[in-house]
Order: structure tokens, then sequence, then C-alpha cells
């Protein structure tokens, strides 16, 4: 499928109207704001692997039901039904699916190039919306995305799921109060060994199923992974980078992949604050972590749990014997110093019972904004902060230069 | 192997002589069945060959053969397979505090907990079996377990009070589905669901669903070879054989059958078990006495789909031959083998049970105990 005919199927509804039609179910007025007692109707647009693993999700939050699928896949349908285990409403083109009555708020998790299409079509509809990450494939998206929460009013909250994990506000919170001293560095990694192509059932899905491979659909590994990673950066350090440089490659599955399968980029903040992001596909010792080094002290973030270590005290004992007895000299040197540390750490301990599942705290939260009528956590700024990050982060590594985020934001 | 990986051809994934394959026979733990591909048809000019891969997952290893034009698309639809693991195990886990069956377990007592369709609808499953097997099937027998000292230990005789304790905080009667809204509630503080008797099954048929979706049409997948699916049939061949042994003697084989778009699970007393003053107490437990199964070594039963094979090994392990036959002759498409113990006797009786596989290696002696 080229690129025209897999936009315009998306987008431009050749399809079916009168099926859509026959589907369509009218349950009254147009319910806004959800009040909370209310059942939240939600849409769907893009039921692939993740929007599916989100509908799961959001069907553990009482009072949540899907009231239409839309996707271009036709598999896809039968696999998100079952899901919801009711026949839901399906729409081939999402401009149906925002014409129906009984939906409160949309999740979007179609691919990256789609998301700004659909995250403002579903706001101009009056929906709230849930969008995956990143927030969009340029900074045009992105920007558009910005301004559609803005006019529309309504409550925007990106996929950024460990903004709702409690050992992640945890060690914010105790790495902002000075506990590992002045935080200079941060180390993120996502490694994995697998090749990141799905199987495609027939090669004219290729492009469609293994999008993440393709530019014009996707911003590879920096966006598809590195975008968490960037986002906690960016709470920590409470900014957004100032500039990134990169390199990447395709030096590995040279399968007609248009995405790197190796990138290493490196943010500086101010005051000279580091970020650095590793992803690789054939090496996962060290899987999806993220360091925090502190001039006391480091922290290790996973997706599970996190853990403090602390820098040995160097200063304090009294050494005052040496002007009696000397020092000693000898021809070896020492490595202990040098060696990695290998004790254990103090693992950051949450209430028992609150660790839970940050997939479902994210979406959890997302219909708790809706029902109180407040402003999400991971807002649009937030999506912002990553999503604008990822793009600069890729036009650095093509480049091959660094690249001022100043020159580019006019925020 | 060094020459063999410059080729870019890895053995470690692809079957092509037997040796690999009696060596897959020994490793399964409790080596109750094994599986035979005759080398013979990976000689023709088939566009398919065989590719093997296992990982561990769910407490077990999970293994899945399948055919596959080249290795880069069995490597991919080896992820597709184990990614679909990962998310049942995820959702399904006793042992991760982020499952959803952990979120359940930790509040259903308090109020009810809403969970999603997939997850409900597979509670609504184990307590169907429940039902019809007349509570000899309960995915609540989590404390009797532990009570018998068969949470991650080898088993001990529990004293009369832990045992009423852990009965009272046992019964498939105590947990309430709510079909309205899809949510869990205990009638009672203590109450664990443990979907340990029919989750790996479950996690067998989401991956055939999921690698048929992806094209697949012949491939064989077991979790820890005490469930195993088969999706079509090697090419050639009417199906997968799958051999079950004798639990006493494991070179004799009871029976070889052949499997195809069909489940077979097995349940055996000696997984687990200890002996005291001559009794030997194993892991399934009677949850309507709340003590071990006794006079049973091991069932397998055929079924169409593995979640179902899977609890009913189970059920059927609890329940015995005569009371089985009746269950099983409601469901349709499935049939069992017992291997029952008599004060040292072994008895096999067979329900439904297939005749031997036309195809079946004729090396063994047939059941002449």
């Amino acid at each position: 499928m080229n690129r025209r005919s897999f936009v315009k199927a998306i987008s431009a509804g050749t399809v079916g109207t009168a099926f859509a039609r026959r589907t369509e179910r009218v349950h009254g007025p147009e319910k806004s704001p959800v009040a909370p007692s209310d059942q939240v109707g939600l849409g769907i647009i893009g039921a692939s692997s993740r929007g599916q693993e989100l509908m799961r999700y959001f069907l553990r939050v009482p009072g949540v039901r899907f009231t239409g699928l839309c996707d271009i896949y036709e598999p896809r349908f039968a696999a998100a039904r079952k899901i919801t285990g009711e026949e839901t409403p399906i729409y081939r083109d999402h401009r149906r699916l925002l014409e129906a009555r009984d939906l409160d708020a949309i999740v979007v998790a179609t691919p990256l190039s789609l998301h700004a299409e659909h995250v403002v079509a579903s706001l101009q509809s009056g929906r709230h919306v849930y969008g995956e990450k990143s927030l969009g494939l340029t900074l045009g998206h992105c920007n558009m995305i910005v301004e559609a929460v803005r006019q529309s009013g309504k409550h925007f909250q990106v996929g950024h799921q460990y903004r709702y994990a409690p050992w992640f506000h945890e060690v914010v919170q105790r790495a902002g109060k000075g506990e590992i001293g002045r935080i200079t560095h941060i180390y993120g990694y996502w490694h994995r060994n697998g090749s990141w192509r799905r199987p495609v059932p027939d090669p004219k899905f290729e492009r469609l199923i293994n999008w993440r491979l393709y530019k014009e659909y996707s911003g590879g590994l920096t966006a598809e992974l590195g975008s968490h990673h960037i986002d906690f950066a960016n709470w920590v350090f409470g900014a957004i980078p100032e500039s990134v440089t990169g390199s990447g490659g395709i030096d590995i599955y040279r399968d007609g992949r248009e995405t790197n399968d190796n990138v290493q980029i490196i943010f500086r903040y101010s005051g000279g604050r580091t970020f650095i992001f590793s992803s690789l596909t054939e090496n996962a010792k060290v899987g999806a972590e993220v360091w925090i080094y502190g001039k006391d002290g480091s922290v290790e973030v996973t997706m599970e749990d996190a853990t403090f270590y602390y820098e040995p005290k160097g200063a304090g004992s009294p050494v005052s014997e040496i002007t009696e007895r000397g020092v000693p000299t000898g021809a070896t040197y020492s490595t202990k110093g040098e060696m990695p540390y290998r004790g254990p750490g103090s693992p950051v301990k949450v209430p028992q019972g609150t660790e839970g599942n940050p997939n479902l705290s994210a979406c959890k939260s997302f219909i708790e904004s809706l029902r109180k009528d407040a402003r999400p956590f991971a807002d649009e700024r937030v999506g912002w902060g990553s999503g604008v990050s990822v793009y600069l982060a890729n036009q650095a590594i093509e480049a091959g230069r660094r690249i001022m985020f100043a020159d580019h934001l006019k925020r | 192997m060094i020459s063999a990986k410059k080729n870019g051809f890895d053995h470690r994934r692809l079957i092509n002589h037997s040796c690999r394959l009696s060596r897959f026979a020994r490793s399964t733990g409790a080596a109750v069945l094994c599986f035979h591909i005759a080398a013979a048809s990976l000689a023709l000019p088939a566009p398919n060959q065989l590719f093997y891969e296992s990982r561990p997952a769910m407490g077990t290893s999970f293994e899945v053969y399948l055919y596959a034009p080249n290795r880069e698309r069995a490597s991919q639809l080896f992820e597709a397979a184990f990614d679909e693991i990962e998310r049942v195990e995820a959702a399904l886990s006793n042992y991760r505090s982020s499952s959803e069956l952990s979120r359940i377990n930790a509040s259903a007592a308090d109020a009810r907990v809403v969970t999603d369709p997939e997850v409900f609808a597979l509670l609504g499953q184990a307590l169907a079996y429940s039902r019809e097997s007349d509570g000899a099937f309960d995915v609540t027998v989590g404390k009797l377990m532990k009570a018998w000292g068969f949470f991650r230990s080898e088993g001990r005789y529990p004293s009369n009070e832990e045992l009423a304790h852990a009965r009272e905080q046992t019964g498939w009667q105590r947990v309430r589905l709510n079909r309205q809204d899809h949510s869990v509630f205990f009638l009672v503080r203590g109450i664990e669901l443990d979907l340990g008797s029919i989750g790996k099954g479950y996690a067998l048929d989401c991956v055939a669903r999921v690698l048929r979706e992806a094209g697949v049409t012949a491939a064989l997948i077991s979790s820890g070879s005490s469930s195993i699916y088969a999706i079509g049939a090697p090419p050639g061949k009417a199906g997968w054989l799958v051999r079950v042994s004798d639990p006493l003697d494991r070179t004799h084989i009871l029976s070889t059958i052949s499997l195809k778009d069909q489940s077979l699970s097995t349940s055996g007393s000696y997984e687990k078990f200890f002996k005291l003053n001559g009794r030997t107490y194993c892991h399934i437990m009677d949850p309507r006495i709340g003590r071990p199964v006794e006079g049973m070594l091991q069932t397998s039963i055929i079924a169409p789909e593995a979640t179902d094979s899977d609890a009913l090994s189970t059920a059927v392990f609890v329940m015995g031959p005569e009371r089985s036959a009746r269950l099983l002759d409601n469901i349709a498409g499935t049939a069992a083998i017992f291997v029952t113990d008599r004060n040292g006797v072994e008895r096999i009786v067979r329900i439904h049970w297939p005749n031997q596989a036309a195809n079946a290696p004729q090396v063994f002696k047939t059941e002449s105990r």
C-alpha cells in the first residue's frame, strides 16, 4: 500500500458509508462535560496492538464502555469486538465515528503521522482525547494539537503512562529535594534484541502493520521507545532540552526499513545538564531503564520499580596519623575505586498495593479527569515537550549536526 | 555450529533431524508427551521449514514449533507468539503485583472490581467448569495449596486449624461475577483466585489465534508439555503426533495420537508430591474435601481448545473416570485417558479416546500391563 492510498483509506472515507450508517447508534444528546456518575462512552481510532491494550485497560475502569471502533484493517474489528465483548459499532472512516452521538472521548492509537489529524478532528468534534505518544510526527503536528486543545477547551492526555507510576513520582520528588545532590546527568536505555518487525499476513499490508519502520509514518526508536525516557528527563529537569545531537543507522536489519535500528542521542539542558538516550535492537542486557546521576547518588528507574544508590562519603574521617607514620608506597594501582558498584541499593517503597499498573492508572486518571473536569497530569504540554524533542533529535541524527531548540521553537 | 551460523543458518531454530526431537522429549519436565516429526518430509522441496523456539513464561517453558518459509519470517512469528504469552501472563499472573488478577485478588473482598471483558469471560469460564464439575475444578484452591505446602515448596501435612482456616478461604461459590458491569466480588475475605489450572491453556489459545491471523497453517505450541495445541498438521501429515506415556514407566507409551486443530492437556500426581506414613499426597487438590486427590496417577484430555483441555485435565483428575464420563459426554470433541492406581495396581481407562494414530511409530509396545 503506497502512502497515498494508505492515508486516503484512513482519512478520506472511501469505504462503506452505508455500513457505517447501519452500525451507528444514536443515544440521545451528546454528553459533555461528563458527570461523575455518568457512563463514559469511548471511541477508538486505531485498534491495533497498542490500541487493543488500551481498550483492555479502559474497560477495567468502572462505567467505561467502548461505543465505536475505527480502523482501516478489517481483521481488527473482530479482535477489538472480542475485547469489548459486544457488537460494538465499527467505522472505517474516523469522520463517521466522530459523527456518532454517544461518545464522550476518543482514544487515538494510530501511526504517529496520523496523530495530529485524528486528535485535532476529535477535539473539534467536542470530544476529550487520550492520544498515544509521541505527540506528533513534526513540529507542526505537535503545535496543531496544542492549539486544538486550547481552542476546544477539552481535555487531552498523552500516552506517557509512567507519569502515573507511583515510584516515578517518588523518585522525581525525592531527587527534586536534593537526595542525590545536584542532578547533572540522566542516562536512558531501551535496548531490545529483535527486529521490531511484525508478521504480515500479506505483503500488501507491510506498511500498514510495520509502519514503525517507515519514516513517513514513524519517528522510529526515538519516538516509539525514547519518548517515554525523554519525557522522564524533561520531568526530572523541569525543562525541555536546549540542544540535541545524535547518531544512528540501519546497520543490522537491512530489510527495506527506513527508520534506524539503533540510535544514540545527547540532549543538553540548561546549566549543562545532559540526558543521553540509547536504543539498540540486538542486545537486551540492560532492557528499558533510566539512571539519574547526582553529585551524591544515583537512581535506577525501571518499568516496575526504582532504587536509590549513594556515593561514598569522601571527606570527614580524621587522618592526622599519616603525618606521624607516613603513607605507604607501592607499584600496585588499585582498581577498587574504579569498579562498578555492585552492592545493594535502597529500593523505593510505595505503599503496599498501590504499585498498580501504570497503564491502568493512566487510563483511570483520564476518566477521572473527565468526571471531575480536571486537567490531566500528562497533558498536551507534557506531550509537546517530549514530542518536539523526539522530532528535533531525529532531525539532528539525519543532519549529523547539533540542533538548537531555540532555532525551531517559537514557544 | 560456527560454520553453520556463518551461512546465516541457526541450528537452534531449525529442527531437521530426529535426535533434536528426542532430546526435546527427554527435556520436557514430565516427559509425558513428545512429538514426532518425520525427518523425510523436510527433505522434499517443500516451501516451508520447521522452526522451533522455547522461552520461559508462566512458571514453565513455552515451546513453539511452526512452519515458515524462512528464518526471518519465523523469528517475527516467534516474537508475536511470545509477546502474546507475555500479554496473557501480565494479566493473569499471581506472581506479579501489577497483574489484573493481583488487582482483583487484592480488592474484590472490599468492593466489586470491574475488569475487562476478556478477563471476566475467562473467570466466567473457570466458574462454569466449577459448576459443571460440582466443584472438582476450582480456581480458589490457592489457600488450600498453601496449607498443604505446595506453594513454592514440596508439600507438608497441615494442622487441623490450618486446614479449617484454608477451607474457609476456598470455594468457587464465594466468587460472584456480575455480567452487567463485568465486576468480580468475593463473599469472604481471603479468597484468592489462581488460574494455574486454566491460564496456560488460555495462553495457548491466544497464541493460536495470533499465529493463525498471521497466516500460519501448521504449528504446535505447548506450555511445558502439560498443554499442547496443534494448528493444522505438518505438510503431508494427518496431524501432529503426540505420545502419552505411562506415568510409572516413561519409556512405555500408552497411546500415540494425532492432533489437528485440537488440544491435549495432561495432569499428573508425580509432578509434586510428598509421602507420609506410606501414603502419597500429590499437589492436585480435591477442593470438595480439602485434601489431595488419591488413587489417580495421570489424566490426559483432548478438547477443541486448550483452555478447555487444561481445565478439564484437572477436573477429571479430581472426579475420576466414572463421574468424568458424564461430564465429557456433555462437551463436544472431548476425550480422556486415565491412569489410576488402586492399591498399587495400575489401571487404564479410556473415554472416547481415539485409536492409535495410523502413522504412529511402531517401536513401542502398546499397553500390556
